[in-house]
């Protein structure tokens, strides 16, 4: 799971003459390789968002219609903490 | 990062840039103060959940696919070749410049020791999305369903308006190519495409309950909390420094890149495309535009404070496009200019086809943008477009500009906000019910919050 286990290997490793002061470890996050699955699972997670939350306000605007309270009504019901 | 000046350089580049990040986040908190103060008590927090929901969806979606759209589109794609990979399709490869490193199945995507700049770059664009985005919220407010406004959050702020910054603010963009297209600070890629999205939308949208008379006369609904408004337009001001500033390269050796000869160095600040600029002078332009535009408009609206704060945000907005070369009285004199074009079209399309612009948002960015671009194309006319000469590239002229304008605020803008809103509306999505609209978007949590107080209050344990 975890990317690295020692910065001082980490920040080191794959350094050769040739390479001299080049980084080349840069990932430093957990599970490295998966950025495809991370991906997919954030598409899921944003679009069932959408269909979760549009019912969600679509129940509420119904509800509220059905009641039609009328334009002034609100003046009579706030609340005064 | 192994010597100390080059880390510096590179550190300091990225520091520059998330201060211009933490700026520009007072853009949107202005927006959402502006949009409340703007909406009637009924509505308030709906307008607020509203704006603020853009947040998260335009960030999102800008790192599943609006920062990729951004590298890959400059050439059209088959408009005019990349000059990196002098190919005509999406840039797709190629080191820096190509959409690889927008990816986001990249590892530079992420934290990455070996990058230091790829996150605060997206990141000012990314505010610059949500801008896009909150500029169109503003318009819609006390009609328009989340959730339809979501979807249309996310098609200017992570879709079309990343196009016209592919196309139009890049230093390979075709636009610069064949238009000599020139817009430093965005008067078009973003104000001139958000006002024309805005304004499409709208004309499907139809007007708020009771705006307009049976005869047709507009009324006003005037903003509920002034007071609002004008601390809302202050933190859009002080944001926009933060906009200025990312809009730059910090620094930047434009000897080797422009090949002015071997061992020849000129370390300055560039603009978006590479050509240099100065932070020093594009903030005296900034202020002398807000100047023209506030005067203009306390002027022309007769010292109405709404139109007054808007009016200063229009005069920075139609300079921008030329504010990296302007003097400093042109910036004012043009700010003043789109401020008083902006302010007239409003009512003038207000009143000729019923649109309800509920905040000016069409006029301030819209047109004002629009104004900005045709300005500029006469100003700076015969002006590089770019520094990489011998590449191709058209100078600034005015046919460029006003074809620029119209793909700004119509093809990227207008078409795209009405065939969206017209598809939400065939679904049934777009605008709230007509009875919800009348009691207020609020009405059951003010009820709810009602019988909270009472029981509260009349509780003596």
């Amino acid at each position: 799971m975890a990317t690295l286990t020692s910065w001082v290997e980490h920040l080191t490793t794959d350094v050769d003459s040739a390479t001299e002061g080049m980084q080349v470890a840069g990932e430093i996050y957990p599970m490295v390789g998966t950025e495809g699955w991370l991906l997919l699972i954030g598409v899921i997670v944003w679009l069932a968002w959408h269909v979760v939350t549009h019912n969600n306000e679509a129940e509420e605007l119904k509800k509220l219609a059905r009641k039609s309270p009328g334009p002034n009504a609100h003046k009579n019901i706030v609340a005064e903490w | 990062m192994t010597d100390e000046l080059g880390a510096l350089t590179v550190i300091f580049t990225e520091f520059y840039y998330w201060i211009t990040v933490v700026l520009m986040f007072l853009i949107h908190v202005g927006f959402c103060m502006y949009e409340v103060g703007a909406s009637r008590y009924k509505h308030h927090q709906h307008t607020l959940m509203k704006n603020t929901i853009l947040i998260p969806l335009v960030t999102v979606t800008w790192f599943f696919f609006g920062w990729w759209i951004y590298w890959a589109f400059p050439t059209g794609p088959y408009i005019a070749p990349s000059i990196m990979t002098e190919s005509a399709g999406l840039v797709l490869g190629g080191g820096f410049g190509a959409n690889e490193l927008a990816n986001p199945m990249s590892p530079i995507m992420a934290i990455g020791l070996n990058d230091h700049i790829n996150g605060v770059f997206w990141a000012a664009f990314l505010l610059f999305s949500w801008t896009a985005a909150s500029i169109v919220s503003g318009a819609l407010i006390e009609r328009i369903t989340t959730f339809a406004f979501g979807i249309l959050a996310i098609a200017i702020g992570s879709v079309f308006w990343t196009i016209d910054a592919s196309w139009g603010w890049h230093f390979d963009g075709w636009m610069l190519k064949l238009l000599g297209y020139h817009d430093a600070y965005a008067s078009g890629v973003i104000h001139a495409c958000a006002g024309g999205f805005a304004l499409g939308v709208l004309a499907v949208l139809g007007a708020r309950i009771g705006k307009f008379s049976s005869s047709g006369e507009p009324r006003n609904i005037g903003p509920r909390n002034p007071w609002l408004v004008c601390i809302g337009l202050f933190c859009i001001y002080t944001g926009f420094w933060g906009f200025y500033a990312a809009c730059n390269i910090p620094i930047f050796n434009l000897g080797p890149e422009y090949g002015l000869g071997d061992g020849v160095n000129f370390w300055t600040a560039t603009n978006i495309y590479v050509t240099p600029t100065t932070l020093s002078g594009i903030t005296m332009n900034f202020l002398m535009s807000l100047s023209g535009g506030l005067l203009a408009a306390y002027w022309i609206s007769k010292g109405d404070p709404f139109w007054t704060y808007s009016g200063g945000l229009a005069g920075i907005i139609t300079a921008s496009a030329g504010n990296d070369l302007y003097h400093p009285i042109q910036a004012m004199i043009i700010g003043g200019i789109g401020t008083i074009i902006a302010y007239k079209l409003h009512y003038w399309v207000e009143r000729k086809f019923k649109i309800d612009d509920a905040v000016g948002a069409v006029a301030v960015h819209g047109y004002a943008g629009v104004v900005g671009l045709i300005i500029c194309g006469f100003v700076l006319w015969g002006y590089p477009s770019s520094g990489y000469d011998g590449l191709g590239y058209a100078a600034i002229n005015p046919i460029g500009m006003i074809i620029g304008a119209f793909i700004m605020f119509v093809v990227l803008g207008f078409i795209p906000g009405y065939v969206i809103a017209k598809i939400l509306h065939g679904a049934g999505k777009l605008r709230i019910p007509r009875e919800v609209e009348l009691a207020g978007l609020d009405y059951n949590m003010m009820e709810a919050a009602s019988k909270d107080e009472k029981a509260v209050s009349s509780s003596n344990r």
